[in-house]
């Protein structure tokens, strides 16, 4: 709708105001434009460079792949041997999210709706393990580890993993199961039902969301550490995606093509669920840093 | 108590007696459901944790059956170690700069987004992109950007700048700050988020009366975001620093403490002495140090914590 303004209206504050919006919402989206530019930049340069021969990653370093080319990914997925790693890193986060989703919500479920001796404490003790820095112990843990002969075996970074996000997550599942009514389970309880089927047949359906959150992070956890296999898992045979990155650094520090097929290899699988489930993964990590 | 009355027929001791296995029988149930998640955080995170403050008061190289004990002799040589000292001191620079970016954009990135009606949501997803990376991935490609004849220089080339174009990794006065950038980068979008949060839940009429007072949007956003945001400030700002001052990874995957350890942090002073060096009881008092210093940093933020929920 345009309608003529009278050349006197044009000075009132209310008017200038009007344009001070204007020029404030320019600032606002160029602002915000190039914020989004400095995240998504470095992303897309590796994932474009991930599809362009060496001779168009020298001729074209910043356009896109066109035509696209695989012979990077074909590389690194079979002589750099990714695909041996891809699945390492697969059996060991799915290995780890399966173990956090049953540990998770029997420990939140405990101590979100049980009263019992010492409580207080073992809240305390969880809060602590929070913060504990896993590089912190990883000496003490890798002579343990050396100790129960699981040195190089997937189990030594799934059972550290759990051990270590454990308090994390069942804090999580905690806050899930104290928004959910007790009416339910307690009529449960006076037809005779065991805590447990209380908590299996009637809590768990409820908090369905909750165990979805513990299984995206822990997966995604799991997927991008690099700490735990390379101290644990030095044997090529057991080696994850991560650590194979880090020595694809040190021997060809300079194939970008190369790195950035391995860049998209171990970011492709974390950003598609990223994309499906937005809400979970940020409501998520926001709510460890809020909440605690 | 309605036990009593509907046991009417029972002696008080008896209903005491009830009582009791009752209280146990629930206490055992609670702790049923505690276990796994209990005796794997005992077994891993907390043995080894006691372990660590063993483990520095001797001598050993990690694999040998027998180890010396020298008291606090890892301690003083740690107190007397130059680049011990130096580490520390990198390491605070980097959480300085880390926690200054990521709580100032963060901030003004989250009042920018909650007045931005159209596309806030594809905003979020891309500053939250780079969260979801892993450590590896932004080490690497942040290591590429910076190289002699990467993206940096050739952007800085492109607008006139190119007089400012160096090896930012392989320059110790620039190879820090360097990092501290790419960590912001993989970083920040959590802190947006949170922010984010806690303005959409500051009162509406705050601003409103704000407005009718003729404030302008920086007006509002010193008067009314700042200080209504006080507490999860704190909180972030606390998280950002613990969680930057466990910084490994990325200087790992990229400097490994060089040039002329100007990026050795705590972490990869550590893995260096305990692993490379295999140094079992000297990594071990620099892992003690690390961990003092972050636990205290989380007792605080969860002392802080609790008072803001009162």
């Amino acid at each position: 709708m345009v309608s003529p303004t009278p050349a006197a209206q044009r000075t009132t504050p209310a008017m200038s105001r009007f344009w001070q919006r204007r020029g404030g919402k320019l600032m606002l989206y160029t602002y915000l434009t190039v914020l989004a530019l400095f995240s998504l930049a470095p992303l897309a340069l590796a994932w474009s460079t991930a599809f362009k021969t060496r001779a168009q990653v020298v001729s074209n370093p910043y356009g896109l792949p066109f035509p696209p080319a695989f012979e990077n990914l074909a590389e690194a997925w079979t002589s750099g041997r990714f695909s041996q790693y891809f699945m390492s890193s697969l059996i060991i986060s799915l290995l780890s999210v399966v173990a956090m989703v049953i540990v998770a919500p029997l420990a939140g479920y405990g101590l979100a709706r049980m009263k019992f001796w010492g409580r207080r404490l073992v809240v305390v003790v969880l809060l602590i393990g929070l913060t504990i820095p896993i590089t912190a112990i990883i000496l003490p843990l890798y002579t343990i580890m050396r100790d129960l002969h699981l040195l190089n075996t997937y189990w030594s970074v799934v059972i550290t993993h759990v051990a270590v996000g454990g308090p994390f997550f069942a804090f999580i599942m905690r806050a899930f199961f104290m928004r959910m009514p007790e009416a339910l389970a307690d009529a449960a309880r006076v037809d005779g039902c065991s805590e447990l089927r209380v908590f299996w047949n009637i809590m768990l359906p409820l908090v369905r969301p909750g165990v979805l959150t513990v299984a995206l992070l822990e997966f995604l956890w799991s997927w991008n550490n690099l700490i735990l296999p390379l101290v644990f898992l030095t044997s090529e045979n057991v080696r994850t995606l991560p650590v194979g990155m880090l020595l694809l650094t040190g021997r060809f520090s300079t194939d970008y093509g190369l790195l950035s097929a391995a860049v998209l290899i171990l970011s492709l699988p974390v950003v598609v669920l990223f994309v499906l489930f937005q809400r979970n993964f940020v409501e998520g990590l926001a709510s460890g840093a809020v909440k605690g | 108590m309605a036990a009593t009355a509907s046991t009417g027929m029972l002696t008080r001791r008896q209903v005491q007696g009830k009582r009791l296995r009752r209280g146990a029988r629930r206490n055992l149930t609670a702790y049923l459901f505690l276990a796994p998640a209990l005796i794997l955080y005992l077994a891993f995170v907390i043995r080894p944790t006691v372990e660590l403050f063993g483990l520095s008061a001797f001598d050993w190289n990690g694999v040998n059956p027998t180890r010396e004990f020298v008291g606090f002799d890892n301690f003083a040589r740690l107190f007397a170690d130059p680049l011990f000292w130096r580490s520390l001191g990198n390491n605070l620079i980097f959480v300085v700069l880390l926690v200054a970016f990521n709580v100032t954009v963060g901030l003004i990135t989250a009042s920018a987004l909650a007045r931005a009606m159209r596309g806030r949501l594809i905003y979020q997803l891309i500053f939250f992109l780079p969260v979801v990376q892993a450590s590896i991935v932004t080490a690497l490609v942040w290591k590429w950007i910076y190289q002699p004849d990467g993206l940096l220089n050739n952007a800085l080339g492109a607008i006139g700048l190119g007089f400012l174009s160096h090896g930012w990794l392989g320059d110790p006065n620039t190879a820090l700050p360097a990092l501290a950038l790419a960590a912001a980068w993989s970083g920040f979008g959590l802190s947006v988020v949170i922010f984010l949060a806690g303005i959409q839940s500051i009162d509406q009429s705050l601003y409103d009366s704000a407005k009718m007072d003729g404030a302008n949007a920086r007006q509002m956003f010193m008067n009314v975001t700042v200080p209504e945001l006080r507490p999860v400030i704190t909180v972030v700002f606390l998280l950002e620093m613990i969680g930057a001052f466990q910084t490994f990874d990325i200087v790992w995957a990229t400097t490994r403490g060089g040039p002329v350890n100007s990026t050795e942090v705590l972490a990869s002073f550590m893995f260096k002495r305990g692993f490379t060096d295999a140094e079992f009881g000297y990594g071990a008092s620099i892992a003690v140090i690390f961990m003092v210093i972050v636990l205290g940093a989380a007792i605080i933020s969860l002392l802080l914590r609790e008072r803001n929920e009162d």
